[in-house]
């Protein structure tokens, strides 16, 4: 065998480099006995009130696989960044998150502005995003896996039941940036395929508190529904002026956000009676797992706890449909992780069963359409195990293993 | 008809909700100039006080009246009194400074009150025209708006202390040689404008709501009214108020409410470009 001892050195050395290199990487789990995730959330700053919450129900979720001995024989250490509602946070912790503190799994960065930030860093460094909010739908990323309702599993419903239960005519008054505005392209999908007519889409700039033409117009253009897609504290201002002008009464408002700002806690109930919305969870749900996930939140951090919305409820899933990932793979690999997503993980929790959904890299859920009275919401209807949208096919992470663009319906 | 109406309704709210945010302003910039870049947090603490103390129990109107003023009135004491009064004639100086206490006060309120505050619903119930309501609270809003522009009018112009006032702001040299403790009719005109802009939040606190950092949505507005109203205390940002309010409603009406805001600022800015020391000069020679 020829070989100098020299080149011998050299190829060793770099051998033994490049595992050191590979073990710090993505293996500084391997020897040790915690493995950790990271919560990315705003929790201070205005949106607070969409990340504190959810940041609340990864905590849960990571104490309840914890307490029930960990994952894979380790306990999860769970890191936590607070990105203050600054956007140029998001890309920077996330880097440290994954470099510094090896995090094998990111969720948080609810809001569009904060996900767009996001995942192109979770892509350079390889670890998967796990997307919480709900959100407009199209996302359909390899390495980006969404737990909450997409536009198809929300708007739709709403918009069906609004359409065959209040009117036909409807009104869309919007916070002005990306997610309102593709939410209100769904606004027109279903009202052509229910016979509705959208009379108007209004955009709102995120720190208008005066609604008094907003008010007007829509009087004068005299819908049978107003859809709300208001985002934000400043924007709560429409629900006061909506109930002051008298409205609240004479046409009902429906929304896919209203409540994941905890508006109906902050509003008073002559503000807020009435408004009907969909969500994947809500509180008030009453099933078993929901009294013992409850439970646990008490137990952990008291009554005085912010409501848990069906926003902040992604945090809880997210978490729990990871774990069955990893116990699944046997790993806490990416590559390892994502086959099993992709095999249609089932996981039965306080929302009622979610599966994952392997081409769109989105979750089969049920959806409740829902109203509040008194600040407590009460079921209207359930929908049943909605699929993801596949966007005619388009939405396909094994035939597009690629995309990393939104999709428009 | 009935839109008619409902239209002049929304520029006359537009113009009073201009004006109502500046009258703090006007007094602490436009009289004493200090850029007070903790006018929103003023107008926020005046919320919180009436909101607070409503739901301690206070009758609200006498929340709004009596406690909200009085609070911020003292904030603002305390203000002067540690930072504002070591800074007076410093421009920048005091902008840092007062951003500062911007930072502060929501930082303070946030720690604790937290980010999420119940608030207080408008009473008065609503007014129908025609086919339109309208909160009959938001023109109760208007009413004492224009009552306020009117009484401090009278003040600074037929009271002694306005008299007062206007010589110390104008001249302090001259005021003081003829016996005029200006330190404190700066700190009193100080107090007069945190409490003014106190209670200009108390005000909005049934049709906004109450936020740590609602401050931001008020005080470019009411800084883009102050300036480009001009010298003429009083009648300069309220002839402000009268032209770029209705050129936000208007364009928020008929066309989008991006364009209404948009035009407010395109406007200020060409107010700015034909009048520089802003409209009132048309009338005050520039003063």
């Amino acid at each position: 065998m020829n070989l100098s001892r020299r080149s011998f050195l050299r190829s060793s050395a770099a051998v033994s480099a490049a595992s050191i290199a590979g073990s710090f990487a993505s293996r500084a789990w391997a020897a040790s006995d915690t493995v950790a995730i990271a919560s990315l959330h705003d929790l201070s700053g205005p949106f607070d009130i969409y990340g504190a919450p959810s940041h609340l129900c990864m905590k849960i979720a990571v104490e309840e696989i914890n307490a029930a001995g960990g994952l894979l024989g380790k306990k999860i250490d769970l890191k936590i960044y607070d990105a203050q509602s600054d956007i140029n946070r998001y890309p920077q912790y996330a880097q440290k998150a994954l470099l510094n503190d090896r995090c094998v799994m990111l969720q948080g960065a609810m809001t569009g502005a904060a996900r767009e930030a996001t995942r192109p860093i979770m892509r350079r460094y390889k670890v998967p995003f796990f997307y919480g909010s709900l959100y407009e739908g199209g996302l359909c990323e390899k390495n980006s896996f969404c737990v909450n309702t997409g536009g198809n599993q929300q708007v739709v419903p709403l918009l069906e039941w609004s359409f065959q239960n209040i009117g036909k005519k409807l009104y869309y008054i919007a916070s002005d940036y990306n997610a309102p505005r593709n939410f209100g392209i769904w606004n027109h999908v279903v009202a052509k395929r229910e016979g509705g007519e959208v009379l108007a889409e209004d955009y709102y700039p995120l720190d208008v508190t005066d609604f008094t033409a907003a008010i007007a117009k829509i009087q004068a253009a005299k819908p049978d529904i107003v859809h709300s897609c208001l985002v934000g504290g400043p924007a709560m201002a429409f629900y006061r002026q909506w109930a002051a002008a008298g409205m609240l009464k004479k046409i009902p408002i429906i929304s896919i956000v209203f409540g994941a700002g905890n508006e109906h806690e902050v509003l008073a109930p002559e503000e807020s009676d009435g408004v009907v919305v969909a969500y994947n969870y809500f509180q008030e749900l009453d099933t078993p797992k929901n009294q013992e996930f409850l439970a646990k939140l008490d137990a952990s951090v008291g009554k005085a706890r912010p409501y848990i919305n069906g926003d902040a409820f992604g945090g809880y899933s997210g978490v729990m449909l990871w774990a069955e990932a990893v116990k699944r793979a046997g790993s806490f690999e990416r590559e390892a992780v994502t086959a099993a997503f992709e095999s249609g993980i089932r996981w039965e929790g306080p929302a009622g069963v979610m599966t994952t959904d392997g081409p769109t890299h989105n979750t089969t859920q049920d959806v409740h359409i829902i109203t509040v009275k008194n600040r407590v919401w009460s079921l209207i209807q359930k929908k049943g195990q909605i699929p993801p949208d596949t966007y005619g096919g388009r939405c396909n992470v094994f035939t597009n293993p690629n995309q990393t663009d939104f999709l428009m319906p | 008809m009935d839109q008619f109406v409902i239209l002049c309704f929304a520029v006359v709210n537009s113009i009073a909700l201009l004006a109502l945010i500046s009258l703090g302003l006007a007094v602490i910039f436009g009289m004493m100039r200090v850029i007070n870049f903790a006018h929103g947090e003023f107008i926020m603490l005046g919320g919180y006080a009436t909101v607070i103390a409503n739901h301690a129990g206070v009758n609200l109107w006498l929340s709004m009246f009596v406690v909200s003023p009085m609070v911020v009135g003292l904030i603002g004491a305390v203000a002067e009194r540690l930072i504002i009064r070591r800074l007076y004639g410093h421009l920048v100086t005091t902008m840092l400074a007062t951003w500062g206490l911007s930072l502060f006060l929501i930082g303070a309120v946030t720690a604790i009150f937290g980010n999420t505050t119940l608030g207080v619903s408008a009473p008065l119930g609503n007014i129908t025209i025609g086919a339109y309501s309208i909160g009959a609270y938001q023109l109760f809003l208007i009413a004492v708006t224009a009552l306020l522009v009117v009484c401090s009018l009278l003040a600074l112009h037929w009271t002694k202390y306005g008299l007062i006032a206007r010589a110390a702001m104008q001249n302090a040299e001259m005021a003081a040689t003829l016996g005029v403790d200006c330190d404190r009719v700066y700190a009193t005109t100080f107090i007069i404008g945190a409490a003014t802009s106190g209670l200009a939040g108390a005000l909005l606190a049934p049709i906004s709501g109450v936020l740590p950092h609602m401050g931001a949505a008020y005080v470019a507005r009411a800084f883009v009214t102050v300036i480009s109203g001009g010298g003429a205390l009083i009648t300069g940002f309220l002839s402000a108020a009268t032209i770029l309010g209705p050129v936000e409603a208007l364009l928020s009406y008929f066309a989008t409410p991006v364009v209404g805001q948009a035009s407010l600022l395109l406007l200020a800015v060409i107010i700015l470009r034909l009048f520089p020391t802003g409209v009132s000069s048309l009338w005050t020679g520039g003063r």
